[in-house]
């Protein structure tokens, strides 16, 4: 595709997909389609969002419109037209001149997107270089330029820099230059802002509008994040399991009566009804109680008498009511992740007391455990139950579904193999996996549904109390919020105690009965969670504030 | 980035005095020593061999003659050959330089080999070309590092073109500068050729490994969708990112080359501290053993040492580090 076709002899639209399908070869030979029957018209000039949760082939459609598809990926049926022209015709070498030159992607996650040991400069060069012949002063030119118009008031700093020294945002700004500094017709970017915070949204959200409207850039927006669609897309396509279930303009689809499309907008809004039944949920007893609990670490270098004492936790005191939730609130290094740890008997503490019903459950004073058989200790442990923050790398990527799920009953030597297999089953179904999926490879589910996976296992063994490590934080918002309701639901079901443990104040009004703040490897404070906008300790002052800035879901945030 | 030299060479200097005692130990747990093949012998007193025994010392407790050993080393000479009765820096160094000579050329073939051979086979992953190069290398490796010397050996025995074994043919010196020269690198080629497939093939399936890895990684593909050409991607973006591991790997195969050298310079008859190091073994000339294999260990610190100087080059994360 060469340049200088740019009087259309027709009103062609720029790209034109047609009833496209791709399909993925899972393992075991399984056929996963991750987009279907999909159609979408792009005019020079226009800009499109797609509105989807994770999993629901977003991505896949980026990928496909710059036939970049992974080995295993191919479309089943329909077709990509670029200027009237079918992709799939485009030679090896005209599909480079197109992409990034007619055609840029910025990817998913900035920090990932550039390579980390080559210089910015020869990275932003590099894209200038393939698609035409310059000078070295030409390069260098039109780099500053761009890295200006980008936002940089000292490019040549920028140009010498490497990924590692930049911010996030920063990066992301590069990644952004890089896909522009060709003046491409049609700009594809595919969550280019999900792993930033709001402020920087904010501001990469007014500098994508300010280019669109200087270099007359189509645009198609792919997000989870209704907020940033409203100020940028003309029309958007909501996306859900492949499909498309809905497409308008804003206002059109925030009148749509469709419950997906409502959750997908307002995240927030559909959990309030359910909060009203978990407020109904009264006290029992004590489930576990903990009592001057500690812990310290002691760092020693070699070859060094120097060491280094981090009181990780200092006489913690907490008692966590049967059938309720109690939230963990603190920076990171507050302790609190010790604290779950300790509860869930992966760490010993130097003094303090666990207690479960009552019963001593963990004491350390010089003593090992007690004249227990090993596997009286074992079902005890289980009781306890704890959820990672990064379900991908708490799932063994080897395991099928229903390995993983059904590994607690094989530890404990539960019943017949038939009848793991269908609790199994039946545990993903509680968590709202489709037991179907049972014979899939952990690593082919996508992020939320492996958290749901991670849930199931972590309810095989029966628990009492549920230990939720930031388990949430990894998950985008809708992801959450449906997280949040399965979890609610959960808990009323089979009357489980939830110890939840976050850095941020999403959904905890909804959820927790009570909060306590750590700093330090203290509780420095006790509260609930409608008293603690009013709390004028620093250290929950400075969480407050933080949500306030950073808690970005549904339309409001990002205009 | 001296800091960090100083203390690699630290740790270095600590490890030669860890596999020295290691040796001393093993030897000691060993039966027999160097005069137990003398007592066997009947023309030689009973007498004579005890006094021999004194007079190497042999009749120390072990943390003296380390303490000897630790002295002499200090003044240069390593400890003491009993069957060749010099110090056994003067065995030992001429036959390290040679070692070096086979080495360190069949070092940097393989690598400039590996490297471009590997980064293709990775482009071309799942091909044909690639199954056919997994096939070959996989072969390769299962070939045993004698079996490769002696076919080598074969090769040029029914040639008849290169020497068979040696270092330098028998008249060599006579001839001037040049003429030694050209009949040294004659003698070369073939222990290097050997050395080179000994080696490659590890080399050049981590070259391969590490490469795909990176091509799979976001930055690839975003920089495939800037619309960089393929060799351009293959050489100038992933190469450099997959380059952190396998400069680790270099300073490990350097270790793997020695161990292939020895053997093959056994075989082949090279006068490199392979057949030394076997010959001291065999005869218990402890010493000898002590000095070859604390030289291989220096070798292999060098290696890694030269790996971290080649990373902080290469890789700007470690480097802006200082």
């Amino acid at each position: 595709m060469t340049s200088g076709d740019l009087g259309l002899p027709k009103p062609e639209p720029l790209l034109r997909v047609s009833a496209l399908s791709v399909d993925y070869d899972a393992a075991g030979g399984d056929v996963v389609r991750a987009l279907c029957n999909l159609n979408l018209e792009i005019a020079s000039g226009d800009s499109i969002g797609v509105l989807g949760e994770s999993g629901s082939g977003k991505s896949s459609l980026a990928l496909a419109l710059m036939r970049l598809l992974p080995p295993n990926a191919r479309v089943a049926s329909g077709s990509i037209d670029y200027r009237g022209r079918n992709l799939t015709e485009f030679s090896p070498a005209e599909l480079r001149a197109m992409r990034g030159a007619e055609v840029a992607l910025i990817s998913q996650e900035p920090a990932l997107a550039l390579n980390p040991v080559l210089s910015l400069g020869q990275q932003l060069a590099d894209v200038l270089r393939v698609h035409g012949k310059f000078t070295r002063q030409d390069v260098n030119a039109r780099c500053n330029d761009m890295l200006r118009q980008i936002g940089f008031p000292d490019p040549e700093r920028i140009l010498r820099a490497y990924p590692h020294e930049l911010s996030g945002g920063q990066r992301q700004r590069v990644a952004i230059a890089q896909a522009l500094i060709c003046r491409p017709k049609l700009l594809i970017a595919d969550e280019p802002f999900s792993a930033l915070d709001a402020a920087t949204q904010a501001e990469l959200l007014d500098l994508l509008l300010r280019l669109k409207r200087d270099l007359g850039l189509a645009m198609l927006f792919i997000t989870h994040n209704a907020g940033t669609l409203a100020a940028l897309a003309d029309n958007i396509v909501v996306m859900r399991e492949g499909e498309a279930v809905a497409r308008g303009t804003m206002e059109k689809l925030q009148a749509s009566a469709n419950e997906y499309v409502q959750g997908i907008l307002f995240p927030e809004k559909s959990l309030a009804n359910a909060s009203q039944s978990e407020a109904a949920t009264n006290s029992a007893g004590p489930l576990m109680e903990i009592r001057g609990l500690s812990k310290r670490f002691v760092q020693k270098r070699m070859l060094s008498r120097k060491q280094f004492v981090v009181q990780s936790l200092d006489g913690i005191d907490l008692v966590l009511p049967a059938g309720s939730t109690v939230a963990v609130l603190g920076r990171s290094g507050s302790g609190k992740s010790t604290l779950a740890r300790c509860l869930a008997g992966f760490e010993t503490p130097d003094a303090g007391e666990i207690l479960l019903e009552g019963k001593l459950k963990g004491k350390n004073d010089g003593a090992r455990q007690g004249p227990h058989s090993r596997v009286v200790v074992a079902r005890k442990w289980a009781e306890v139950q704890m959820i990672f923050q990064d379900a991908a790398t708490s799932l063994n990527p080897r395991f099928t579904a229903r390995q993983i799920v059904a590994e607690p009953l094989e530890i404990a030597r539960w019943k017949s193999e038939a009848e793991r297999t269908a609790r199994a089953m039946q545990l993903m179904e509680e968590v709202g996996l489709d037991p179907d999926w049972a014979a899939r490879l952990a690593g082919e589910f996508s992020g939320g549904q492996r958290q749901r996976l991670a849930l199931a296992r972590a309810l095989a063994a029966e628990p009492r109390l549920l230990i939720m490590d930031e388990a949430l934080s990894g998950l985008d918002m809708p992801l959450q919020a449906q997280m949040v309701r399965l979890l609610m639901d959960l808990q009323s079901r089979h009357g489980l105690t939830y110890l939840y443990i976050s850095h941020d104040l999403n959904f905890i009004s909804l959820f927790a009965r009570e909060v306590v703040v750590m700093d330090a490897g203290r509780i420095v404070e006790r509260t609930t969670p409608k008293k603690l906008g009013q709390s004028v300790h620093p250290a929950t002052r400075e969480l407050v504030e933080a949500g306030e800035r950073l808690h970005a879901p549904g339309v409001e945030a990002a205009v | 980035m001296i800091l960090y030299l100083a203390r690699r060479a630290g740790h270095g200097l600590l490890m030669l005095f860890g596999v020295s005692i290691l040796i001393f130990l093993l030897f000691q747990a060993a039966p027999g020593d160097f005069l137990s093949e003398m007592k066997v012998n009947s023309q030689i007193s009973p007498d004579t061999i005890a006094k021999l025994r004194v007079q190497y010392g042999l009749d120390q407790p072990m943390p003296v003659r380390y303490w000897q050993w630790l002295k002499s080393s200090a003044r240069g000479d390593f400890g003491y050959s009993f069957a060749y009765n010099t110090p056994t820096s003067t065995l030992l160094f001429p036959r390290a330089r040679n070692t070096l000579l086979l080495s360190v050329p069949a070092l940097l073939i393989s690598w400039l080999i590996a490297v471009p051979l590997g980064v293709l086979a990775a482009g071309w992953k799942g091909r044909w070309a690639d199954r056919l190069f997994s096939g070959g290398t996989s072969a390769l490796l299962a070939l045993p590092d004698v079996l490769i010397a002696l076919l080598v050996l074969l090769i040029a025995l029914k040639t008849g073109i290169f020497p068979v074994g040696g270092m330098t043919s028998v008249n060599a010196q006579d001839q001037g500068m040049w003429a030694w020269l050209r009949d040294l690198s004659w003698h070369m080629i073939l222990p290097v050729a050997a050395l080179v497939i000994g080696s490659l093939t590890i080399i050049l399936r981590h070259v391969r490994a590490s490469i795909s890895e990176v091509m799979e990684s976001s930055y690839m593909r975003a920089a495939e969708g800037h619309g960089l050409p393929r060799f351009k991607l293959l050489f100038g973006y992933a190469l450099p990112a997959a380059a952190n591991p396998l400069i680790s790997l270099f300073g490990l195969s350097v270790a793997l080359l020695l161990s292939v050298s020895l053997l093959i310079e056994v075989v082949m008859s090279w006068p490199g501290i392979g057949p030394l190091l076997l010959e001291a073994i065999l005869a218990r000339d402890l010493f000898v053993v002590i000095g070859a294999v604390m030289l291989s260990t220096v070798f292999l610190i060098a290696g890694n040492l030269l790996g971290d100087v080649l990373l902080y080059a290469f890789d700007p994360r470690i480097r802006r580090q200082g």
